[in-house]
Parts: structure tokens; sequence; C-alpha cells
């Protein structure tokens, strides 16, 4: 029995002492490596991590482990992250605009910024999309819903305040003096509802979560918040190519870690996942679900957030900030 | 309705196939103790297993993960009666009279009550599934912000009666279960509630540790009590004799419960922004409202046990008709299944009835084999299991806490919500001893948060005319006159007692 005890505590203190020791660039990663997801299991983003992780995991040859912690629009996973050792084996989603508005709202006091994250990969871009109730009479495309809005409060659903949706309202409202209210939903189910059934006027949602209804005609897509047009709804045109330019929407989700981490272990990191997304099986599942893979990593994803954050700015009085 | 045969012989051909008869047998039996251990949830186990799914044929992965679904809600019961700790939130109603027949030694019956309830309202929610999903689809829709509102209404209503006799402790307990849903961040302007700078709180007060506490933690402390004040010991615990089955008389007591309450846990799981947890409540209420003995409820009234688990159960075959015909999610299981479709090229929608008929009808099918084996799988454990009621306290308490701080902290990976748990189950003792209704908080913090958000909702909707926006949609209409009904009707038959006694008086 003793001897099983002595072994056992000089099993706990030796096994911290060699993991610390063996955290160098050289054999990064030589343990499993945690992933906190802001969001529950289930959602998209962490659906999106369980399709891509397998294809990173065979590049790195450790596991990642994801650690679901939801709760405060993202921000209890992202406070998590930012405390994390920044040794490389704690990373976590980062996901826009939750993570821009949340530090920018001024209600919040949050003293975080973009500096304070290590930036790896972008996964996932999916792009603001504005639609309408199948059987709708009184416009029918986005110059007859402009003018009618116009004249006349309509009533717009979103999946939450100071998420892209909304903020995609309200830079209609900015550009082209609409009257949209934001009528918050809980999520892309209830928001779903309220256009297909009719209760809320217009509808601001994405790519992913209005595709298929489109296709299948339970809805109409009228225009696409974005640069150019997506691969699942060719048929719809972009709001520039209608003549209503100045309206980009997204969100977008990829991998950070917090600031500091070894040069080296990110270069590794930063390989490994583009690798990873670019798997063919991995694009042909988030096809399937209608999710647009849009790898960016280094400056090229740095210059996308800050853009967004740029974007949110230029909002701050619609924002009431 | 014509019968295609050859689509028939398809279905069958599939799921006779030995992996889809594995998946249909995992998923009941995973399904069951996922359901059964508070803190771990059908969605979480669905969530888990969708990447497993990648290689496997698309019924097998859907069975698999419909199966999950079915049966944990059914798991969550038998927690909840044995040892009164629900195993998820549609069985808090099922603890109210379930653990009160453990406890005068009925625990057996109660278990075979509920798992036949169970099986009952599965089944029908999967006929409806399976006969009446285009038009319950299209019904579902046309409820929205308003109707939401009036239905968490029409719940709340059951408060004042939630503590037996003692209407004001009933409301208060209920007014600060409201309170308590207010915590969070305002999902009108963003605005954090009562979050002191606790990231945690942003999304408010979690249901389930909350409920873990007031349930499981106020009873382990009770019982506690009793045994130190009595120096009781393994006498005190209950007996296990008794039939598994209901009797003649009782089951005919039950008909009209089980089919109400089949019918509203249909309706309920139907629409997107309710789910089990709210179905069972508005099924305990009307059981409660149309029982000869309103009394008895929340005294180990079978018929309030079989409302509540008829009814969430009836929800899952409910709650999958958006799910396929719309690809509206009913409940957060199915959100997750929806990931399941999609990645296995499935569309819901005409087309899933259409060209992918063989597939969708197999699912439905394979639904109702595992809402039958999820039955007998119940049935035959069933004595086996109840013996967990007659393990001595000294060595059951260790164990139910053990379990609520585990489970607590796998809701959300979060040691704060441990702390909640904590922090409730003292209040739910506290709260017991006085003779206040922990039930009535959790009703209140489920259906508090959806009142809110329904009204504010509404009241962008209807752009400043809310009376009108409200009198002018029929299902708002049809719920605000069963919340008239309700409020109405005891006063009404008191009013009737009344008159009767003098006029028994005056002749």
């Amino acid at each position: 029995m003793k001897i099983i005890k002595t072994v056992g505590m000089l099993a706990c203190i030796s096994l911290p002492l060699m993991l610390t020791a063996s955290v160098s660039a050289d054999n990064y990663p030589d343990r499993p490596i945690s992933t906190i997801i802001a969001f529950g299991a289930g959602g998209n983003t962490d659906v999106g991590a369980r399709i891509l992780f397998p294809a990173v995991e065979r590049e790195l040859g450790v596991p990642l482990n994801i650690i679901n912690r939801p709760g405060g629009g993202g921000w209890v996973g992202w406070t998590q992250l930012l405390n994390a050792s920044n040794n490389g084996y704690t990373l976590g989603y980062i996901n826009t605009p939750n993570l821009i508005t949340g530090y920018m709202d001024p209600q919040y006091r949050r003293n975080v910024n973009l500096d304070d994250f290590d930036l790896i990969a972008n996964h996932v871009t999916d792009y603001g999309v504005i639609s309408i109730n199948k059987n709708e009479t009184r416009y029918s495309n986005i110059d007859e819903l402009v003018a009618y809005a116009q004249s006349n409060t309509l009533t717009a659903s979103t999946t939450g305040a100071n998420g892209d949706d909304h903020i995609a309202m309200l830079k209609m409202n900015h550009h082209y003096d609409t009257r949209f209210v934001p009528v918050h939903t809980t999520g892309t189910a209830e928001q779903r509802a309220a256009i297909q059934g009719g209760h809320v006027d217009v509808n601001f949602s994405n790519v992913g979560d209005t595709n298929m209804a489109h296709r299948s005609g339970d809805l109409k897509i009228i225009a696409i918040m974005a640069p150019e047009r997506s691969e699942f709804i060719p048929d719809v045109p972009t709001l520039d190519e209608l003549g209503y330019p100045g309206v980009i929407s997204w969100s977008a989700r990829g991998i950070a870690a917090p600031k500091g981490i070894d040069p080296d272990s990110l270069a590794r990191l930063e390989a490994a996942f583009i690798a990873g997304m670019q798997d063919p099986e991995h694009l042909a599942k988030m096809a399937e679900m209608g999710l647009k893979v849009d790898i960016r990593t280094g400056e090229d994803y740095r210059a996308m957030l800050e853009e967004e954050e740029q974007g949110v700015r230029s909002l701050s009085d619609l924002l009431g900030w | 309705m014509t019968i295609d045969t050859a689509l028939l012989l398809s279905v069958f051909a599939q799921l006779a196939s030995p992996d889809v008869l594995l998946m249909l047998c995992v998923g009941v039996l995973g399904g069951i103790f996922l359901g059964a251990l508070p803190g771990l949830s059908a969605t979480m186990g669905i969530a888990l297993l969708i990447p497993v799914t990648f290689g496997m044929q698309p019924v097998a992965a859907l069975v698999l993960l419909s199966a999950i679904y079915a049966a944990a809600v059914y798991g969550g019961s038998i927690t909840a009666i044995l040892i009164h700790t629900p195993g998820t939130p549609a069985s808090a109603a099922t603890a109210m009279d379930g653990y009160q027949m453990t406890l005068r030694g009925q625990g057996l019956k109660a278990l075979g009550t509920s798992t036949l309830c169970s099986v009952i309202g599965g089944m029908v929610s999967v006929v409806a599934l399976l006969l009446l999903a285009p038009p319950l689809a299209q019904i579902s829709l046309r409820f929205s912000a308003p109707e939401y509102f009036l239905i968490a209404v029409f719940g709340l209503t059951i408060i004042g009666s939630l503590s037996s006799g003692a209407m004001a402790k009933g409301l208060s307990a209920g007014l600060l279960g409201l309170l308590i849903s207010l915590v969070g961040v305002d999902v009108m302007t963003a605005y954090p509630r009562f979050t002191f700078g606790v990231a945690e709180l942003e999304n408010g007060i979690s249901l389930i540790p909350a409920m873990i506490g007031l349930f499981s933690i106020s009873q382990v402390m009770i019982q506690a009590e009793k045994l130190h004040n009595a120096k009781l010991h393994s006498s005190d615990v209950p007996k296990l004799e008794g039939s598994l089955f209901p009797s003649r008389a009782e089951w005919r007591k039950l008909r009209g419960t089980i089919s109400r309450s089949s019918i509203i846990g249909v309706l309920v799981g139907c629409l997107p922004g309710a789910g089990g947890d709210v179905a069972s409540w508005v099924a305990y209420n009307e059981a409660k409202r149309n029982a000869k003995n309103p009394d008895d409820f929340g005294k180990g009234e079978i018929e309030g046990l079989a409302a509540a688990e008829t009814s969430n159960n009836a929800v899952t075959g409910g709650a999958m008709i958006p799910l396929l015909t719309l690809g509206i999610p009913g409940s957060a299981a199915t959100a997750v299944m929806l990931g399941g479709l999609y990645i296995h090229g499935l569309q819901p929608g005409h087309e899933l009835f259409t060209v992918n008929a063989h597939i969708v009808y197999a699912i439905i099918v394979g639904l109702l084999l595992a809402n039958m084996l999820m039955g007998i799988v119940g049935l035959a454990l069933a004595k086996q299991v109840v013996k967990v009621a007659s393990v001595p306290f000294a060595i059951l308490a260790p164990i139910i806490v053990v379990l609520s701080v585990v489970g607590s902290y796998t809701i959300n990976n979060s040691m704060f919500d441990v702390y909640v748990m904590t922090a409730f189950g003292l209040l739910g003792y506290l709260m017991r001893k006085t003779g206040f209704s922990t039930a009535a908080i959790v009703l209140a913090m489920i259906l508090g948060a959806m009142a809110e958000l329904g009204f504010r909702q509404s009241l962008v909707m209807s752009k400043g005319n809310l009376l009108g926006y409200y009198f002018d949609r029929p299902f708002s209409l049809l719920i605000m006159g069963l919340i008239l009904l309700a409020l109405l009707s005891p006063l009404l038959l008191r009013w009737k007692r009344k008159r009767a006694l003098r006029v028994l008086q005056s002749s």
C-alpha cells in the first residue's frame, strides 16, 4: 500500500514538472490542446469545429479537446481564453461581431481589444442576407422594399441586439433612410418562424441559416450583403450590384490564442489549421451545411477584423454608445 | 390515404438492417442513461455524437439521434421519481407527485406509470408526425411572440395553487422566480441586468443548476435532518411492494389525462419557442384543473405524474414536425439534429417527404420502434431500478450530492454553476422548511423569461397598437380565453358550491 502511495505521489509531483519542461517549440505540440468554444455543444460554431478538428488533429498529431463555455454572448469563453496560459495548449474560437461589439460596447466596460489575441486562422465567413415572406405582396425586390421602408416603419427580425443582423439593419437605416425597427430573437429557429409565419415584415439573417429555405421556396432572399454572390444562392444579387453600396455584413469565426504564444508554435498551428481546412471531407460537409469556408491568416485575418471594428465604430451613434 | 407498398417495403428493409437495429438499442439505452443523470442532456449527447455519425448510413445515424432524444426525456423521470432529482427540466413536474408516490411505497407503480405514459405520449406524437405533419407545421407558424407571451402567462396561472392552501406563499415564491429570471442581458437592448460585472450571469441564472439545487440538494438536507433528529436508520426506507402497473380503476381515471396531455405535448412540441419543460407544466395544470381531487396534486397523485410524463414525451415527435417539414427545430435537441440532417445531405421540407421519402419514413418508423423499445427496457428494468429508493439514505445522500455537483458543472463546464446550485440548494431548504413551494420558482424561471421575451417582441411587432394586435390574432384570442377560464373556474366552482350549500341549509 505504502509503495503504491509513494509512487502515486511521485507521479503527481513529477508529471506537471515533466509537462512544463517539455514546453519548447521544437516538439510542440506533444500533448492534447484544449480549444474553448464560447457557444454550446451543437451550435453552428461547435458543429463546424467538430467537423474540422479531425483533419487538424491528423496534422498536429495530438488531440484537440473541445471545451464548450457558453454564456454572455460568447464572453464567458473569451474571458477564459484571455486568462489562459499562452503556452499554446489553450486555443479558442473567436466570433465576430460579438467579440468586437462586446469590447466596444461601453455598457460592459471591458478592457480588451484585438491586440490581446494572437490570431491563427479564420475558418468560416457567413455573409448576411435580407429575406421576405414568400407570399409578401407589398414589395418583391430590394428597390420596392427600400422605397416602402422609407415611408413606413417595418419590423425586422435579427438574432440578437448588437449582432451582425442588427448592425446590418442599422447600416441600411443609416445609408438609405429606411425605417427598420429590430425584433431581436434568441436564435435562428425563432427568427425563421417569425418571417415564415409573416409575423415580421423583413428578416436580416445569414446565408448559412437561410439558404436552404430559400432554395425550397419557404422564404425569399432578395439580396446578399456581400462583396460577391454566394455559391449556395447564386441567383441572389448583391446589394452593391443592385445599386445599394456600403452595406456589407458578415459573421466570421476563427481560431485564436491568448497573446504572446511562441512564434514557432504559432506558425506550426497556422500551417496545421490551413491544411485541415483544405481537407476535402471537411469542405464537403461544410458545403452541405451552407457554410463558406474562408481561410485567412496573419495580416489578412487581422485586416478583416479591423474592418469590422471600423464598421461598428461608424455606427456607435446608432447603437447608442 | 394510399399506402405505397414499395415505400413500405423499403422502410422495413432499411430498419431491419443490423446497424440500424444496433443504433436503435444504443440510442435507447444511452438516452435513458443521459436523461437520468442530472446535467447530462439529450442535446449534449446528440451534439457529441454527430461527428461519430459521419461514417454511418443516414437512417442509422438519425435513428440513433432521435432515439437518444426520446429516451433521454423519459430517462429524466426515473431519478425525479426515485430520488427527487429531475434529470432534465422537463421532469421537474414529474418529481412533484412521482417522489411522493415513492415515499408512500408506490415507487414501482410510479415508474411503471411513467414508463407507460411516456411510451403512449411518444407514440401519439410519432403518429402525429407521420400523419399530420404538414397541417401542424402550418399551425406552428401561426404562433409568434404574442402567443408565446400568453402561453407563458397561462402556465403561470398554476403558481397560485402550487403551495397547497397557502396562496400568498405560492405567489411570493413565483414572484421570486420571476425576479430571478430578470438576471442577464436584456434581449432587446443588450443591457446587462443585475450581472454585477460577472460574465457568467449574462445569460441569466442557469436553470438546470438552480433546479438541481432547489429539488435535489434541498431534499438531501431535509432527509439528513430527519435522520439526525429521529436517529432513524435503514428502517426509514420506503417499502418496495406494490404492483408495477396502475390498477384498472386508476387506468380509467388516467384515460382523460393521458389523451389531453398527449395533445398538449404534441402542440407545444411543434412550437419552436417552447419545449418539454413548458409542456409538462401546462399539462400538469390542466390535469389538476380537470381533476375531481385537485387537492391531492403534489401529494402523490398518479394523475399529476401521468400528465407530466405523457406530455413531455409527446413533445419529442411534435418537435420533429417543424424540423422535418420546415427546417425549423421545435426544441434545443432538434436544433442540434438539424445539423445532423444537413451533414447527411437531407434537406428538410417538401423534398424530404418526396425524393427522400424512403429515408424520412424509415427515421419516423424508427422513432416509433425506439419508443416501444424504451417501454420494454423501462418496464424490464423498473424492478431493479426501484431498489435505488431502498438504498440507505446515508449511502444515497453523498451519491446524490456528487451527481448534483458533477451535473451542474457539466452543463456549461462552469464552476460558477456549481456555486449557483449550492446557493439554490440552501434557498430550497429554507423555503421548504417554511412552506414555500420550490416548484413555483422553477416554473417562474422557465416561463418568466419566455413571457418577457414574447411581450417585448410583440411590443415592437404591434407598431404601437398593442391591444389591436393581440385581439386581431385568432390563437392569441383562444389562449386569452383559456387564461380567463383557468382564473375564473375556481371562483365559479366556489360560488356554485356556496349556493348549493345555502340551498341545502334553507331547505
